[in-house]
């Protein structure tokens, strides 16, 4: 099945040597810190906490609006420690998702407005269903899907994920087209009202 | 130059009390008073529409987090108005959103909750993950409301220590962001 083709004004998006495209609108917090390995989308209203902790994106990654990613902490008996957060390639992060996690693996699939706790660990090709809430230190398995508030185990994947998650992630990386302006259409419409609304 | 526009005193005025780190970057409409070593990260909102929102010491705001006092449509504006106190250490995690009439002290918000307003806080209660809590009451002390199904208990366990995170936090945050600077004391 082939993904339907979205369209971003070059103006409001900034296009990287490795093909990353970044959206103006997003929020990278200590940019220094931060590395997006290349092919990565990040669309509009994404925070990424880069000043907390060093945070490692890998390829063909998919960040949607309004997701939050930002590295996890710990305490200790003398000070608070945050922790470096990597995210493996060919993941997709869904709208208004906040990733506390400590790794995620590759392939994995986050729903939209999920909650990964602190210090989790998201192991490749697993996935967490919309509106789910991942206690502190939850690990996934491989092949597992968690969903639930807190979320559980409720479900298992195909062998055949990691070609799944690849496909899909690239295809939302090659119909993610550039254009000069956006022309006025309903979708732009839409997008302009939801930023007002929130 | 947004961040000018922000701080334009006609939409805001932010008083902040010595020691507090407040980041730029974050929306601000209305009078709001900070106290000392709350930390406010970029990208919170606090708007006070109905009347002055007075923030104590020690708070933690994380990005996203919405502090919002709006009168509920149909009601007059009394004189003075009326004022949204939040006490000190408590917890707003990201995107949390609040319009709570009162927050005592030790309260944490995690993230994605919603507290409506005519809700009262007392003391060291939580509101879990996605929990929305809608119609006005006042939250015993100690409450955590957790899970799906709005589950609640009371906790016997202290309300675990801020200082640590937010001494970490007063470090590093200056570094990256630019801050509101506080205001120096009038002398009398």
């Amino acid at each position: 099945m082939e993904l339907e083709d979205s369209y971003y004004p070059k103006a409001q998006y900034i296009e990287t040597a490795t093909g990353n495209r970044v959206s103006r609108g997003s929020v990278l917090c200590g940019s220094q810190n931060i590395v997006l390995s290349g092919k990565v989308v990040v669309l509009e209203g994404v925070v990424v906490r880069g000043d907390l902790a060093n945070v490692r994106v890998g390829r063909h990654c998919v960040v949607s609006s309004r997701a939050v990613i930002r590295p996890p902490f710990k305490k200790f008996s003398k000070g608070v420690a945050f922790f470096p957060l990597h995210i493996g390639d060919h993941v997709f992060i869904g709208e208004g998702s906040v990733v506390n996690a400590a790794v995620v693996g590759s392939y994995v699939y986050i729903g939209k407005n999920c909650v990964i706790g602190r210090r989790c660990i998201l192991k490749d090709c697993s996935m967490v269903a919309d509106n789910t809430v991942l206690p502190p230190e939850t690990v996934v398995p491989p092949f597992a899907v968690y969903s639930g508030s807190p979320g559980t185990h409720t479900a298992d994947l195909p062998e055949s994920t990691q070609d799944l998650m690849t496909d899909y992630t690239r295809s939302y990386y090659h119909h993610f087209i550039r254009v000069k302006d956006m022309p006025s259409t309903p979708r732009e419409s839409a997008t302009t009202a939801r930023l007002v609304d929130v | 130059m947004t961040s000018l526009k922000q701080l334009d005193p006609s939409v805001c005025s932010v008083k902040v009390s010595p020691g507090a780190v407040v980041c730029l970057e974050a929306d601000y409409v209305g009078d709001i008073t900070i106290g000392a070593r709350t930390v406010l990260h970029p990208k919170a909102r606090i708007v006070a529409e109905a009347g002055p929102i007075i923030i104590g010491e020690g708070n933690l705001i994380e990005e996203q987090a919405q502090i919002i006092f709006r009168l509920p449509e149909g009601t007059e504006v009394t004189d003075p108005p009326p004022v949204m106190v939040i006490g000190n250490n408590n917890v707003f995690e990201v995107d949390s959103y609040c319009e709570a009439s009162k927050i005592g002290d030790n309260n944490v918000l995690e993230a994605k909750c919603c507290v409506g307003s005519g809700v009262e806080l007392t003391r060291g209660c939580v509101v879990g993950s996605l929990c929305k809590l809608q119609c006005p009451q006042v939250i015993p002390e100690n409450t955590v409301v957790y899970g799906s199904q709005l589950s609640r208990r009371v906790q016997t366990d202290k309300p675990a220590q801020l200082t640590l995170q937010l001494d970490f936090l007063t470090k590093i945050l200056p570094n990256y962001h630019r801050l509101i600077k506080p205001k120096k004391k009038p002398v009398p």
